[in-house]
């Protein structure tokens, strides 16, 4: 089972099991994990589910689509090279990711 | 304006209700929250014989059923509410009216595949290029508005009607002294789709819609033969790399973003700075904190939507909040009464710039649907708010009581925001 363990900014952490082929978004809305808001529900409107990913995992991702690159532009703390969005990160069987929420999402 | 009354709960024992569908006035926006509060404590999933649609008001049915569009189609999101007249029908068929929707009324694959290429035409990194053309703007206007000497003003006239018109027009490429044009032709795109219009009545209107959609069609046409640095411009280069999209198409994008790209936002403007004005408490809390700006925009989307309640139709018989709609039956899903449901908002009915979860709002609805320009929306109305408090920080509502609301089933727009200031 896939695993996804959140650090807020301050530092606090949490780790969560996911379901293999659920978005790291998903996965945060489900557990209530607070730093990530989701607010379109997943449709690349909103910005509003973006992560740090940790430097180790950011090559175990999908690649960055150009739609979700356009969208990183558009986040509320900037964005930086490890930033993906989560609602498309979906999670593969067995994966282990750290990523760190954004002091804010608006 | 804000709070509502204390209302208890009516028992459903004796089947009566003592107002009749609880105060729920489909077309009146002044003050629809009691109405609203009554629905969700007494019938949160009610048939509305009067505009034949079920009106949802509880924050998880409404949620749940932007959810799940395979069920819950949007094909009647542009419907209009009340079927156009016999005359209005004439001028447009021989005005060669064909628009119905760009986005937000197609349903998948279709929708799908357009909403792809429209998004990438209108992403952040585009209109984020135009903050400071956006903030020059709203300073012109906030020192013209100033200047009067009588020292009164209109919020919405002076200052919300021109700023996100100046933006939209701007990003499709088009001559910003139209803006009286664009507001006119949108005025009665809601009228005719939202509005409650006698047949007499659309004959105006009628005329603007034909005129509207020639003008998106010419734009297509332009772009086509001039190209540029703009929206259209951007399609039709995507069409010709081989994107799949038609003209008709591109013609109905226009149709829909230079109305939802000015109208809503005319109104978010406005709702902003009424609400915060009407709390200067929390109006002085931004101007030491401007941080919570964007926060206090939250809150404004969810105690004061622009749009307030939103269409779908059930394509199979299917149930929502316990009541069985039946294949076919058309739903009203109230975001305005939604975002004030306590089950999700703590005393919901209070304005509170620091409300921890006013994101949770569903002001811009939620899915595959969720309103492409929230994002543009929300960085023009958090400009205003900064450039107001760093140039009219004294402000003053003349009377907030005698603000009224245009009569529509799904827009609640401000007629008028009336300020004063001293010199």
């Amino acid at each position: 089972m896939p695993t996804v363990t959140f650090t807020d900014a301050q530092g606090g952490q949490r780790t969560v099991e996911a379901a293999a082929g659920d978005s790291v978004m998903e996965t945060a809305v489900r557990n209530g994990v607070p730093g990530i808001v989701a607010e379109c529900g997943g449709s690349l409107s909103c910005a509003t589910c973006h992560v740090f990913v940790a430097e180790d995992d950011l090559e175990t991702l999908p690649p960055m689509e150009e739609m979700e690159d356009e969208m990183l532009y558009g986040t509320s703390e900037d964005r930086r090279d490890n930033s993906r969005l989560s609602c498309q990160l979906k999670l593969a069987e067995g994966a282990d990711l750290h990523v760190t929420t954004p002091e804010t999402q608006v | 304006m804000t709070t509502a009354q204390d209302q208890t709960p009516t028992t459903a024992a004796t089947g009566g209700c003592p107002v009749a569908h609880h105060g729920y006035e489909p077309f009146q926006q002044n003050d629809p929250f009691p109405a609203y509060r009554s629905l969700r404590a007494e019938e949160p999933v009610m048939y509305d014989e009067r505009i034949g649609y079920w009106v949802v008001t509880r924050y998880e049915d409404v949620k749940a059923v932007f959810g799940d569009w395979e069920t819950f189609s949007s094909e009647n999101a542009q419907a209009p509410v009340r079927e156009r007249g016999p005359e209005a029908k004439r001028i447009m068929e021989e005005g060669g009216f064909t628009a119905y929707s760009g986005l937000s009324a197609r349903v998948p694959p279709e929708h799908t595949r357009i909403r792809g290429i429209v998004q990438k035409a209108f992403t952040p990194r585009r209109y984020k290029a135009l903050e400071p053309f956006i903030r020059d703007n709203v300073a012109r206007l906030l020192e013209r508005m100033l200047e009067r000497e009588d020292r009164t003003g209109d919020l919405v006239r002076d200052l919300a009607y021109d700023v996100p018109t100046i933006t939209i027009l701007t990003l499709f490429g088009e001559d910003i002294d139209q803006i009286d044009t664009f507001k006119r032709w949108s005025d009665s795109r809601g009228a005719m789709t939202w509005g409650d219009l006698s047949d007499e009545e659309q004959i105006p209107h009628a005329h603007n819609l034909v005129e509207y959609w020639q003008k998106c069609l010419g734009m297509v046409e332009k772009a086509h033969r001039e190209g540029g640095d703009h929206l259209v411009a951007d399609l039709v280069k995507a069409q010709e790399a081989g994107a799949e999209i038609t003209d008709h198409e591109i013609a109905s994008v226009c149709y829909s973003l230079l109305f939802a790209g000015h109208e809503t936002t005319t109104t978010l403007i406005s709702n902003t700075l009424r609400m915060l004005l009407s709390h200067p408490g929390q109006w002085r809390k931004l101007q030491e904190e401007p941080k919570k700006i964007p926060g206090a925009v939250e809150e404004v989307l969810r105690t004061s939507p622009s749009i307030v309640a939103w269409r779908r139709k059930a394509l199979r018989e299917a149930e929502v909040g316990g009541v069985t709609i039946p294949e076919g039956g058309q739903l009203l899903l109230v975001m305005g009464s939604a975002n004030r449901d306590e089950a999700v908002f703590e005393n919901g009915e209070e304005f509170d710039i620091d409300r921890p979860n006013s994101r949770e709002h569903l002001a811009f609805g939620y899915g595959i649907h969720y309103c492409l320009g929230n994002m543009l929306a929300k960085l023009q109305t958090r400009i205003t708010v900064e450039e107001t408090l760093r140039i009219a920080p004294h402000l003053r509502l003349s009377d907030p009581d005698a603000i009224t609301f245009g009569e529509n089933l799904s827009f609640r727009a401000p007629v008028a925001v009336p300020v004063i200031w001293e010199s």
